[in-house]
This record gives C-alpha cells, sequence and structure tokens, in this order.
C-alpha cells in the first residue's frame, strides 16, 4: 500500500525543487544574460525615465496623437488588469452602451458602446455620416457632446437613434482588444487617422501618411500574422520629427 | 477567408506532420526504456529522479497499482498546490504582498484541481491574485506533472494493446519521470527561450511603473512568464500568467510566438499518434489516427475562421468592414488582437480547444456564434481532436473501441482492434467514460442554470448564478454550458463573461474537473490491465483493417455522432439559435432579472 502512496509524496517535493524552482530560475538567469531587453518587458526610455512598454499599448487621446483601440483592461489600458469586454455578439451592451447612476446620483456612461465610439471616430477624424437625429440636439450648454442622451437615445426601443458613417470604418478601431492592452492598430485605422493627426501639429498629411507607412510592420517572414502600426512607437517618432508647437 | 489566412492553416499543420515521426520515433525509445541521444545530457537526472522518490526501474506494475499510483500523485500535487496558495503571504517571491486574502479557500480548491487534473480553468486573475513563488513552485511544477501523468496513462494504453498474456502495463513513476526528463523538460528550455527572444517577460522584479506619453500613469505587470508559456502550451495547460492569457502582449507578443504556441499545443499528442504506431508495431495504426484528427481539425478550423471572417451582422450595419483588406483584417474583430487578426485568432481557438490546452489569444466570449460552437463542440468529444497530451491518444483509443465495436455489431462479429478482441468489460469501460463526462457537462450545466440563491449568500453572493453572466438570452446559456463543458473536458478556456469566483462555481466546476479526468482516466487503465491480459489473434481474411480511410471515417464519424447525439439540444439552446436571432438584428439587454426569472433575458 504505502509503496504505491510514499513516492507520490516523495516526486511532489523533488519535482517541485527542480521544476518550481531550477528550471525557472535557470529560465532567468539565462534570459537575462542573452535577451535582457526583451526579459525585462521591451522598455523604452526618455533619458532615464521609463515611459511605457512598446508591448503594452496605453491611452492616447490627444488630437495631435494617433489613439489606440478601445480597451477593456481596467478603466483602460491598465497593464495590471488584462481583460476583454467579453461581450457577445448579440450584447445590446456591446452595441448601444449603458449608463449607470453614480454615488452623487447622477447619471453617467457606464460603457459607451460601439455606437458611440463610430460617432466618436467620424467626428474625431472628419469622416461624413448620417444621422437620423442632427447631432446637435445631443449637445450641452458648452456644445460638448452629451454622452449619456446619446447612448439612451441609441438604446431607444421605438425610435432608435441611427448614425451611418458614409466610409467604412476599419472593425479594429471600434472595437475593444482581447488583452486591453493591444499595443498595435490595423495601417488603415492609422491612415484614417492622420489628417487629424497632421492638422494638430501643422504639417501636410502627406508627411503623416509616410510615417505610417514606415511604421507598417508585418506579416512577419511576409506570411505570419497581420499588417499593423505601434501606437506607441509612431507617436514618439511624431514627437521627435515634428514636435507640436506651443 | 483570405488565402494567406488558409496558407498559415496549412503551414502550421505540415509543420505538426512532419514532426510526428522524429518525435514520435524519439518517444517511443524513452518510453521502452531505450538509449536516446538526450540520455548522455539527460540520464544522470533520471537516476537521481528515481533516487529520491524510492522507485527501482525495472519493476513494473499492474493496472490496479498503477492507477493507485497515479491517484496518490494527484492527491498530494492537489494539497501541495493548494497549501502553496493559501500561504503565499509567508513565502519568498512575492513583491506585490499577496496573502490568502486572494486566494479564499473554494478558490485555492478550484485552482487546485484544476492544476492536477491538467485543466487549467482559472477563476482568477493572476496578476492580481498570486506571487511568483506560487506561479512557478506552484503551478509551473503542475503544468509538467499532470501533463506527463497525461502521457503515462496513454503510454500504459497503448502498452495494452502492444502486450500479450503479461500482467503489468509499466511504472507509473518510471513513465512520468522519462515523460518530464526526456520530453517535457527539454523541449521547455528552448520554447522558452524562444518566447524571451520574441518579447516575453521573464524576470522576478516588482511590477514597473510608468508615466505615459501623455503623462498618465501606468503599472505594468511583470513576472516569470516565459518559463510557465512555454510548457502551459506544450503540456495542453493552458493556465495564463497573465489574465488575458495568451492574448496579452508579455505572453504572445508576436506572430511568430503565436505559431511557436500553436505548435508546441499539437506537436506532442501529434507525434504520440506515430508513437502508438511504432509501439504495437504497426506505424499504419498510428498514420491513421493521425488522419482522423487532421480531418476532424480542418473542419472544425474552417468553420470557426469562416464565420468569424462574415463577423457580425450587427456591426456591419453600424458601418464597420468587415471583408479583409491589405489594411485591415475586416471580420469580428471584437475580442481580438490586431496582430493576430482573423485568421490566426480562429485558428488558435481551434488548435486550443481541440487539444485540451485551454490557453486563449482572443476572447472566445466575443466569438460569432457559430465560430464559439467549435470550441464548444471540440471540448465535448472529450477532447480527442489531437487532444491533450497523453490524453488525446488515450480518447481517441477509446473511440476506436466504439468505432470496432460499431462496425462488429454491423456485421455480426465479435469486434477486434489489433489483434485484441473486444469484449464486454472494454466497451462496458469505454461507455462508462463517455457517459460520465456527458453527465457532468449536462447536469451541471442544467443545475447553474435553473438553481435559486439568496443574494449575499456564502454560496454565490450576486444570488442566482445566472446573476453572475455578462451576456443575458442564448448567448448567456451558452457562457454556463462553456464552463461546464470546460472544466469537464479538462480544457480550462472560457466564455470569459461568466464571474466564477464564487463558492458555488468555484465547487462544481471544480467537482466537474475531477469527474472528466479520473472517470475517464481510470476506465482506460482497467482497459489497459484487460487488454495485456489477452492473446494476440492473427488477422484473417475476415479481419476488419484499422489503417485505412474506411476506418478512419468509421471513427470521424462515431466521434462526430456520439458528440452531436449527446448535446444537440444544448447546442440548440444556445450558439444556434443565437446564431439565427444575430441574423434577424436581436440584442439582449443587462437588466437586472427578478430573482424568479430565469436567464432567458428581456427582448429588446
Amino acid at each position: 500500500m504505502w509503496e504505491q502512496i510514499l513516492p507520490g509524496l516523495r516526486i511532489k517535493i523533488f519535482m517541485t525543487v527542480v521544476l518550481g524552482v531550477g528550471y525557472p530560475l535557470l529560465m532567468t538567469g539565462i534570459s537575462q544574460v542573452v535577451f535582457p531587453r526583451q526579459a525585462n518587458g521591451s522598455l523604452i526610455k526618455a533619458g532615464d525615465k521609463v515611459i511605457g512598454s512598446e508591448l503594452i499599448g496605453q491611452s492616447f487621446s490627444k488630437p495631435e496623437y494617433f489613439h489606440g483601440r478601445p480597451s477593456s483592461a481596467g478603466g483602460g489600458y491598465d497593464a495590471t488588469a488584462s481583460s476583454g469586454s467579453n461581450l457577445g455578439p448579440t450584447s445590446a451592451k456591446l452595441v448601444h452602451g449603458t449608463t449607470k447612476m453614480d454615488d452623487k446620483k447622477n447619471e453617467v456612461v457606464d460603457f459607451d458602446g460601439i455606437n458611440l465610439r463610430i460617432v466618436h471616430y467620424c467626428l474625431d477624424n472628419d469622416i461624413a455620416y448620417e444621422s437620423s437625429v442632427p447631432l446637435d440636439q445631443f449637445k450641452d450648454a458648452k456644445g460638448e457632446l452629451d454622452e449619456v442622451k446619446l447612448i439612451k437615445a441609441f438604446n431607444d426601443d421605438k425610435a432608435p437613434l441611427v448614425f451611418t458613417p458614409k466610409a467604412p470604418i476599419p472593425a479594429d478601431a471600434v472595437t475593444a482588444s482581447a488583452s486591453g492592452l493591444d499595443p498595435q492598430i490595423s495601417p488603415d485605422s492609422a491612415h484614417m487617422q492622420t489628417a487629424r493627426v497632421a492638422k494638430a501639429r501643422g504639417i501636410p498629411a502627406d508627411q503623416a501618411n509616410q510615417l505610417v507607412a514606415q511604421f507598417t510592420e508585418g506579416p512577419d517572414l511576409g506570411l505570419l500574422g497581420e499588417p499593423r502600426v505601434n501606437v506607441l512607437k509612431l507617436n514618439l517618432a511624431l514627437d521627435q520629427q515634428f514636435p507640436v508647437k506651443k | 477567408m483570405t488565402s494567406i489566412g488558409v496558407l498559415q492553416i496549412a503551414i502550421f499543420l505540415g509543420l505538426i506532420l512532419v514532426c510526428a515521426k522524429p518525435l514520435g520515433g524519439y518517444m517511443a525509445r524513452v518510453f521502452e526504456g531505450q538509449r536516446t541521444f538526450m540520455h548522455p545530457v539527460l540520464r544522470w537526472l533520471e537516476v537521481l529522479t528515481y533516487k529520491a522518490v524510492g522507485v527501482k526501474e525495472d519493476v513494473e506494475q499492474r493496472w490496479t497499482h498503477y492507477a493507485a499510483s497515479l491517484l496518490s500523485f494527484s492527491i498530494f500535487a492537489f494539497i501541495f498546490t493548494y497549501g502553496l496558495q493559501r500561504l503565499q503571504g509567508i513565502l519568498p517571491f512575492n513583491p506585490q504582498h499577496f496573502g490568502a486574502g486572494q486566494v479564499t479557500p473554494d478558490l485555492a480548491f478550484n485552482t487546485s484541481v484544476s492544476f492536477t487534473t491538467n485543466t487549467n480553468w482559472q477563476s482568477y486573475s493572476g496578476e492580481s491574485t498570486l506571487s511568483y513563488f506560487v506561479q512557478m513552485a506552484g503551478l509551473t511544477v503542475q503544468n509538467f506533472l499532470s501533463a506527463a501523468a497525461g502521457i503515462s496513462v496513454a503510454v500504459a494504453l497503448i502498452r495494452g494493446f502492444a502486450r500479450q498474456e503479461k500482467k503489468t502495463i509499466g511504472n507509473f513513476w518510471v513513465d512520468v519521470t522519462r515523460a518530464t526528463v526526456y520530453v517535457l523538460l527539454p523541449i521547455s528550455i528552448l520554447a522558452g527561450l524562444l518566447y524571451v527572444s520574441q518579447g516575453a517577460v521573464q524576470n522576478l522584479k516588482p511590477y514597473t511603473e510608468v508615466t505615459t506619453v501623455e503623462g498618465a500613469k501606468q503599472v505594468i505587470a511583470q513576472g516569470p512568464v516565459a518559463s510557465q508559456e512555454a510548457i502551459k502550451q506544450l503540456g495542453t495547460n493552458g493556465g495564463g500568467f497573465f489574465n488575458a492569457n495568451s492574448a496579452h502582449p508579455f505572453e504572445n507578443p508576436t506572430p511568430i510566438s503565436n505559431l511557436l504556441a500553436m505548435f508546441l499545443i499539437f506537436v506532442i499528442p501529434g507525434a504520440l499518434t506515430y508513437t502508438f504506431g511504432k509501439m504495437v508495431g504497426d506505424t499504419r495504426q498510428g498514420w491513421a489516427i493521425f488522419a482522423a484528427f487532421s480531418v476532424m481539425f480542418l473542419i472544425g478550423v474552417f468553420v470557426c475562421y469562416h464565420f468569424e471572417q462574415a463577423g457580425n451582422p450587427i456591426l456591419a450595419n453600424l458601418g464597420l468592414q468587415t471583408n479583409a483588406s491589405s489594411g485591415q483584417s475586416g471580420g469580428n474583430m471584437e475580442g481580438k488582437e490586431v496582430r493576430f487578426g482573423i485568421a490566426n485568432s480562429a485558428l488558435f481557438t481551434t488548435v486550443t480547444t481541440d487539444a485540451s490546452c485551454g490557453a486563449v489569444n482572443n476572447m472566445h466570449d466575443s466569438l460569432t456564434p457559430l465560430a464559439g460552437l467549435v470550441p464548444i463542440f471540440n471540448m465535448m468529444t472529450g477532447e480527442v481532436i489531437f487532444g491533450g497530451t497523453g490524453a488525446g491518444l488515450y480518447g481517441i483509443l477509446l473511440y476506436c473501441i466504439l468505432a470496432v465495436f460499431i462496425a462488429g455489431l454491423m456485421v455480426g462479429r465479435t469486434p477486434e482492434y489489433l489483434g485484441k478482441k473486444i469484449e464486454q468489460k472494454e466497451v462496458k469501460m469505454a461507455m462508462l467514460a463517455v457517459i460520465a463526462t456527458a453527465f457532468s457537462i449536462l447536469v451541471f450545466t442544467a443545475l447553474s442554470s435553473v438553481i435559486h440563491f439568496p443574494e449575499k449568500g456564502y454560496w454565490n453572493s450576486p444570488g442566482n448564478p445566472t446573476a453572475n453572466l455578462s451576456n443575458t438570452g442564448p448567448h448567456g446559456f451558452g457562457e454556463i454550458l462553456y464552463a461546464y463543458d470546460s472544466g469537464t473536458a479538462n480544457n480550462g478556456s472560457a466564455f470569459g463573461g461568466l464571474n466564477a469566483n464564487t463558492p458555488w462555481f468555484n465547487t462544481t466546476i471544480g467537482l466537474a474537473m475531477n469527474m472528466g479526468r479520473f472517470l475517464f482516466l481510470l476506465p482506460l487503465l482497467a482497459v489497459a490491465g484487460s487488454l495485456a491480459a489477452k492473446k494476440k489473434i492473427p488477422s484473417t481474411a475476415g479481419t476488419f483493417p484499422t489503417h485505412g480511410p474506411l476506418f478512419v471515417g468509421l471513427l470521424v464519424g462515431t466521434v462526430l455522432i456520439v458528440g452531436a447525439l449527446t448535446f444537440f439540444p444544448a447546442l440548440s439552446l444556445g450558439p444556434i439559435v443565437e446564431h439565427y436571432l444575430m441574423h434577424d438584428g436581436k440584442l439582449f439587454s443587462m437588466i437586472l432579472l427578478p430573482a424568479s426569472s430565469s436567464i432567458w433575458g428581456i427582448w429588446s
């Protein structure tokens, strides 16, 4: 009886030492010597300050920068809480968004939804659109879009707001990535943003387009994966070559 | 579908095919105790293990002793993994200071069962729950050992077919040691370094604080990721270091690491078919199984790819581009990474659920309905399309027994497989395994769909289990079905919208994982013992050949028909009806339901 049982205990202890301590420490040792940059997260530094990792996306919202994809990681690009939206294809929340009451009983946006993202994408990038109700009716006193009102209009059962862009929107531009940390966007999505970025920096759109083309990578080995543009690296190159005039 | 996408699928399967013979032949030598080219490098570790464990290399076991050893191995694995998690607060390598507060007893139970049964279902998210020490000494170790146990059982079953009039089927401790030392460890070291070269992290540092370009603060999680990543795929474990698993750029940084991941998942299951053929003395038998695997794999991958590229018509109506072009992937990009696009996401989804891996590079919960049906169905077959390391082979051998039994019924002859008469005991044991898994999936799913719990109670604080869903309507039902399917099949991937970290789900999914592992594996060891004792009968003109296309067709048919007959009603309530509703433009709102209502949400 013990003949069958005791080896179970002994092998567990022995293997914990070999595979649980020896193997990962050996791998850490080799990696730190052979691939120190990758093993520590492919960090990008400006001077001696770390400003990010080329593999981990970060939030961009200013007009002079290219914007990454919508993110469901924590409050957006939270690299301690990687996650997708986990919303299915027939989720009303995914398509139309949801609102909630905050602590002060004000109605605020809970989840923006793809409809609202398309609205922002069109307005940000000057893409022509048709709207069943003029968007001016959803603006507040300051002239800014009231997102809560818009989400409610999209969710209206009887006469929902219908907003249709006149140019097709690249699917990755308004959908959340799987990790919430996707560092890249599709080349099409980058090119649709060049006019805005160029205008904000006071340069011809052609120059921004050239930079996007220069930063377009993949498929790897000419075959694997998809063509893509790393948003952080592209934005850093922009800042270097065409700094924003202050 | 794009031609470059199809080409990538072909290249992937080609790689697996090319490696089947060399690796399979190598494994046959390893498990028959012959010298290989790795012995000069690794024999010392094998010998040292036997000494430390107190095992004699040349003493074999009967099936009952083999099974008892396996159970002892699993029980200690469970106790250790449980203890390490609960004690992580006082153990080293814990820069984020996680403690027992992050790991409740029910969560620790679930995670321990999960990593003991080679499932790697995760109710927690790694970066906010577990210390580096638990990830390494607890989980990385189990990634190796549970996979080695699977390979051992497969090898024992092969011996059952290969031997005659023998009472023993090998020695469990020797098989586990050889699988670990000669197969899993060396490949993991190589693959781990390849991962790091692509950008997977491998360090023991605290999380990095950065100030982003726009001036925000971002904390970047770190850890010994690559070492775990390699064995996670190679051992078809699938438990991610981070919550987003292989979608996380630090686990799967590039399309090259993505191909490596999929290669590691399939390479051992593919090669074991050759090992099988070699050990039973007729490699054609192994290739027939490889062919059956490939047919079922290709059906799944093209169904999944087709529906993902077609995308979601509701979103297309809003103005999203669904056709692929040179500048973007089109299709259904919700829950996908740009670098993988549609083709590599659909391929990964099929691979990880064909094999009992469960790593994900895209979020399965956001798949279009019929693309999501592919992983669900793959798991329902019991993971017999390449399958888990070892588990795939012993699973398909069970279906081989059923296939020759069905063929035998049709012609009225006693069925035989590889010269062994398939009799009452073998068929009973095979059916026990099939019924146990179906029971676990369907009964737990049904129970969770209808059971009532008070809000804020112990078992399920959100209230009824249906309150744990992120989606309502048929998709919500799919989330529950997926969970028990994944647990029972020892897969571990999830429709992640289900909040499964409550005592109810942790306990029931834990039970499902145990049923799926041990009620499948123990009957098969009994079959191995019974077969090893039988005489081989020479084949005659009346023997049904089990290496030709006819047998491959019969085998594929058996798998698909058993799966379809058992699960069609459940599938039609979930993904199938959702597909039609999606094309009808129906959406389901997340309205909190009164306690008495069911998952059928509010139509909007």
